[in-house]
């Protein structure tokens, strides 16, 4: 995996209660805010530049560290306007402002013979669309944050067992195995992998919930993005 | 709930009285009006009696025409048999209205103490 | 780690089913999704039947309470309410075999049908009222229709979130008023294009803008239907004067056409005579 694109995705302990975005902006804990966007949008926007932009990897790196070292700041978080639009929507429409004054500015640096910066049009016939890939980059990315969570709680608490099966069942790429192969790879009774199962389940959704939260400026806005989330 | 019979009697009274006095359009029974309008209000009232009677018996309008315009029918003939006009008995002259009379107050005594018509309940 | 598509698929699909541990339920299939949560068809295993479990995605507790005060035919009882083992609220309650209002009334159904099932909805709102409890959300998707012809109002008590506007009345605050609103508007949809104008006339009046225009109570509304169905003139239309005189004339048919038969015959023997 590329190194350059783990940046956000490394193994972070956030406290386990998480402060909605605003309040933690608003109490003077912006970079905690910038620390917590970065993790869970860094992986987004770089997907996002690469299609909208038609960007080199080279290039999509560069304006995904552009974005994050320069446009988030206290303003950004302040000016953020929860009836409008979900954050996520917020930012994407930051990105993409940013991506157009850096293309106007002319102060790029060209690597490779990389090309101008043009935005894809309105109805660009890729699918999915941008915004649609920036989405669904993003549910894998919190999806991947929770899951480290997740790992980092289990090996924190001695739970290996539920992890190693969760990993076995839930994180499968092929053709799922049975509950009865399970039970029987890893020596336990079959309702113990179903407990396990649901138990990994149940915390994973909450970690999930609590990136989540963290993202979100209001318990409404967190709803709704939940509901989005759960289709 | 109100006395059918006395509903009756009183229907039988005022539409014997009126379909009596359309005797009027007949000039020759002119000089005999009084006697004719007296005649059909009696057999108004005994029509209204007995329908006022089986209304309170029976509930329905279909058989309510039916007995009325039974029993004025009968009562229709009686006055017929018993009477002349131009040397003849008039039983078409008193039977047909005096059939329809009687339709219209065994209609009316089942309708009244229910109310006005209504349609089918939901 | 890089997770693909299917597994973020599955993973999204796997972590919002309800965690049932711990209680007497067996998660069976989803049912559909509200406003408010998402609706499973669950098996009680001590009662071994079928009820339809709703998980709320927010702590609207208020709801359960709410609907166990009514006892009520139109109203889906409640059996249980409770949290889940990962910290939802939910409750069980009847599973309703049936259709939705708009799917029932997608096939065509004869008038007297479509006010026996306003009438029933009104009914069961007219109780609740009685009873302080407000529905806030009436919509024909809340709604149910059994199999023999029971009518259900379902999801009591609960503000619309993503609702229908359609329904939803312009009030700031909503009470019972506002339910008269959706219930006109329950009306105006449950009527086909042909729509006598009484009926017509009886929604809009329910559908004032105004509050204070409205109906006062669900039971009046009802009764204009009432006498909508006897033939009789409606609280809310004035109606121009040939239409009261078809009503007359539909109502007493019987008493006019004897009437007319025995002018006719008048007429017929006095002409005969004439030969």
């Amino acid at each position: 995996m590329d190194q350059d694109t783990a940046i956000g995705g490394q193994n972070r302990h956030f406290p386990s209660t998480q402060v909605s975005l605003l309040d933690a902006a608003a109490s003077g804990l912006s970079s905690e805010a910038r620390e917590r966007v970065i993790a869970l949008y860094w992986k987004p926007v770089y997907h996002f530049l690469r299609i909208k932009f038609r960007a080199s990897n080279e290039d999509a790196k560069d304006l995904t560290q552009g974005f994050f070292a320069s446009a988030l700041e206290r303003q950004f978080f302040e000016r953020f306007d929860p009836a409008k639009a979900s954050f996520r929507t917020y930012l994407r429409m930051a990105v993409e402002h940013f991506a157009a004054n850096q293309h106007t500015a002319g102060n790029r640096q060209k690597r490779g013979g990389g090309a101008p910066l043009e935005p894809l049009g309105e109805h660009a016939d890729t699918s999915p669309s941008p915004e649609a890939l920036f989405e669904r980059e993003w549910q894998r990315q919190l999806f991947s944050l929770a899951i480290e969570d997740l790992r980092g709680h289990c090996a924190e608490s001695g739970k290996l067992a539920q992890f190693s099966i969760f990993e076995a069942y839930d994180l499968a790429d092929t053709e799922r195995a049975s509950y009865a192969d399970l039970a029987a790879r890893f020596g336990l009774p079959e309702t113990t992998v179903t407990n396990h199962l649901a138990w990994a389940r149940r915390m994973l959704r909450g970690f999930v919930d609590e990136r989540l939260r963290g993202t979100t400026a209001s318990p409404k806005e967190m709803r709704e993005e939940a509901r989005r989330l759960w289709n | 709930m109100k006395n059918r019979i006395l509903i009756g009697l009183l229907l039988g009274l005022v539409l014997g009285a009126l379909d009596g006095s359309s005797a009027w359009f007949y000039p020759e029974a002119r000089p005999v009006l009084a006697s004719i309008m007296v005649g059909s209000t009696i057999k108004g009232m005994l029509v209204g009696l007995f329908t006022g009677w089986f209304a309170r018996k029976v509930q329905s309008t279909g058989w309510g025409i039916a007995v009325g315009s039974g029993i004025g029918l009968l009562f229709a003939f009686l006055v017929a048999a018993t009477d002349t006009l131009n040397g003849r008995h008039p039983y078409l002259e008193i039977m047909f209205p005096g059939f329809l009379v009687g339709a219209i107050i065994g209609f009316l005594t089942q309708r009244t103490g229910t109310g006005p018509a209504k349609a089918e309940p939901s | 780690m890089e997770l693909s598509d299917s597994v973020l698929d599955h993973l999204r699909h796997v972590s919002e089913l309800p965690d049932l541990t711990g209680t007497r339920y067996e998660l069976e299939s989803e049912i559909g999704r509200g406003g408010m949560g998402v609706v499973y068809a669950a098996r009680d295993r001590q009662l071994n039947r079928l009820v339809a479990l709703k998980v709320l995605d927010a702590a609207l507790a208020g709801e359960p309470q709410l609907i166990a005060r009514l006892e009520h035919p139109a109203v889906v009882p409640v059996y249980e309410n409770g949290t889940l083992a990962d910290g939802r609220a939910f409750y069980a309650m009847k599973l309703v075999k049936g259709v939705p209002l708009d799917g029932y009334f997608a096939a065509p159904r004869p008038l007297p049908e479509r006010l026996r099932v306003v009438r029933r909805v009104g009914e069961a709102l007219a109780f609740a009222h009685a009873r302080g409890v407000i529905h806030r959300d009436l919509k024909p998707a809340n709604v149910m229709v059994g199999e023999f012809g029971e009518v259900y109002v379902m999801d009591w008590g609960v503000e619309a979130v993503a609702g229908t506007p359609a329904f939803r009345a312009p009030d700031r605050e909503l009470d019972a008023r506002s339910d008269i609103y959706a219930c006109g508007a329950l009306l105006r949809f449950v009527l086909s294009t042909a729509t006598p104008p009484a009926l017509g006339a009886i929604a809009a009046k329910a559908m004032s803008a105004d509050a204070a225009v409205r109906y006062h109570d669900v039971s009046a509304l009802l009764a204009d239907l009432d006498r909508f169905q006897a033939g009789m003139a409606v609280e809310a239309w004035a109606e121009p004067w040939w239409h009261r005189l078809r009503r007359f004339a539909e109502r007493n048919i019987v008493l006019l056409v004897l009437l007319a038969a025995y002018a006719a015959a008048k007429f017929l023997l006095f002409f005969l005579r004439k030969l």
